[in-house]
């Protein structure tokens, strides 16, 4: 399986100065399902800064298929991110853009595909992802657990080959974090070479995403 | 020394900020001009929606302040000059005053009143709510999708509404001062286009094309100024607003110096 992630002896420091990453190692390859496990403020959301190439290692290198994003030209950056999904912790909506406009949004920015296909897929996702408001209601007052869903529409709307879910059972119920673990685990026996990370605060909060690979952010490493 | 120390670093920062401006300027020229292709659907509904909110509905607003204004203009001019045997300078003093200068302003003021403080806030809010890393991180440039469009449509928007300003003032004065009766509608008209050179409309065009581009990059570099407080929404969009007016004050006075003194 090619590796889709790799972290190279990355050092890496928070915005404070504080170390994160020190020499640290890593390979995350096409199919696997990890979850990366960590105390708040340990460095899981450097490791998701570091994989999109927002911010680049003190030290090291960090290969996003294959490719230094040190090095990278933002346009080049710009087409390996189109191939991630970013689920985040508060689902991170545009909050000028409704519901079925954030969900079509990536589609209408990377693809050639008319407004009107980009509009009908993005309804097929919200669909799929159990959505029940409004397509056109704005996503401000939409509680959580709707956001989620409307975020993994979005992430997956153009079939991303790495997907990543920031803490997914953030201010959710069991029920629902079911579900929306459901849709990951349905998107990835669709797509089985794509890979899903997780983070998560403990092992029990990725439960029903059965992870097969757990990685803790121990003294600035992976272990 | 501590206070060359503080002008000094007075003088830096300030010329920074200036630099980030410019480099905003040309991102947004650049960009519009040569890199349109990208993402073209979702930036131009971006562009439509920003004129539309920063253009189009600025409308009644600036509809009522340039029939006000001319009103005022005319009515001063029509109880002045008579006096003073300038009654033929009516055409010439409406020019000089609404298109050599109060139309490119009032479209920057009510721009800025309206638009800029909501480019300011709404980036700033969106910085903290990491909805800009979100685009990030899906592939789309923040700088192409966001802030193109925001200083694209300010431009656009500052430029028509100048001379629907313009016009509304010059013909609305007329109207609503009664003017018909001490000079028909058609000398009043030949009068203004008399007065109306090609240097007065270069002046008005360039004046609010730079405004709007100025306008547009102030605010939306203050909104990205934005890093993690809620609190810096308002100090950012109140620095957004004088910003703007500083540099729109100051390039009038330098265009107006460059046309009409040299």
């Amino acid at each position: 399986m090619p590796c889709l992630i790799e972290f190279n002896g990355v050092t890496s420091r928070s915005d404070n100065g504080g170390i994160v990453f020190e020499n640290a190692g890593l390979m995350l390859s096409s199919g696997e399902k990890v979850l990366i496990s960590a105390q708040s403020g340990s460095g899981k959301g450097e490791f998701l800064k570091l994989v999109a190439g927002l911010i680049k290692p003190d030290k090291g290198e960090v290969l996003l298929f294959g490719e230094d994003t040190a090095v990278l030209s933002p346009e080049r950056l710009n087409h390996l991110r189109k191939k991630i999904g970013f689920v985040f912790q508060d689902a991170v909506l545009i909050s000028n853009l409704k519901v079925i406009e954030n969900v079509a949004l990536p589609l209408l920015y990377h693809t050639d595909l008319p407004r009107e296909d980009c509009m009908k897929r993005a309804l097929e996702h919200l669909d799929m992802a159990g959505y029940k408001g409004g397509a056109w209601a704005l996503p401000g007052p939409l509680p959580l657990y709707a956001k989620k869903e409307v975020a993994i529409a979005k992430a997956l709307a153009m079939e991303p080959e790495i997907v990543i879910c920031e803490n997914l059972s953030a201010g959710l119920n069991v029920d629902e974090l079911k579900h929306l673990a459901a849709l990951l685990m349905n998107y990835k026996s669709k797509k089985p070479e794509s890979l899903l990370i997780m983070t998560a605060i403990t092992e029990a909060d990725a439960a029903f995403l059965s992870p097969e690979r757990v990685l803790k952010i121990e003294n600035y490493r992976f272990a | 020394m501590k206070i060359f120390s503080y002008l000094g670093s007075m003088v830096i920062n300030r010329l920074r900020d200036i630099y980030a401006v410019w480099k905003i300027i040309a991102f947004s020229l650049y960009s519009v001009i040569f890199r349109f292709h990208v993402g073209r659907k979702a930036t131009w509904s971006v562009i439509l929606k920003q004129i539309y909110f920063a253009g189009f509905e600025a409308v009644p607003i600036i509809s009522w302040i340039s029939l006000a204004l001319g009103l005022i203009i005319v009515t001063q001019s029509l109880s002045i000059l008579p006096k003073v045997g300038g009654g033929g300078l009516v055409g010439d003093i409406l020019v000089w005053v609404v298109v050599r200068e109060v139309g490119p302003i009032f479209s920057a003021i009510i721009v800025i009143a309206r638009s800029g403080t909501a480019i300011a806030s709404e980036l700033g809010s969106m910085k903290i709510s990491r909805e800009i890393t979100s685009l990030e991180v899906s592939g789309i440039d923040p700088m192409h999708y966001l802030i193109m469009p925001r200083v694209i449509g300010a431009a656009i928007s500052v430029f028509v509404l100048t001379f629907y300003f313009e016009i509304i003032s010059i013909f609305g004065g007329y109207l609503l001062a009664g003017f018909e009766k001490s000079m028909t509608f058609s000398v009043y008209i030949a009068s203004v286009l008399a007065a109306l050179g090609f240097r007065e409309i270069i002046a008005s065009v360039l004046k609010s094309a730079l405004f709007g581009l100025l306008i547009g990059a102030i605010c939306a570099g203050r909104g990205l100024k934005v890093q993690k407080s809620i609190t810096e929404i308002p100090q950012q969009t109140t620095k957004a607003v004088i910003g703007s007016f500083k540099a729109v004050f100051f390039i009038d006075a330098v265009v107006t110096f460059i046309f009409f003194m040299i």
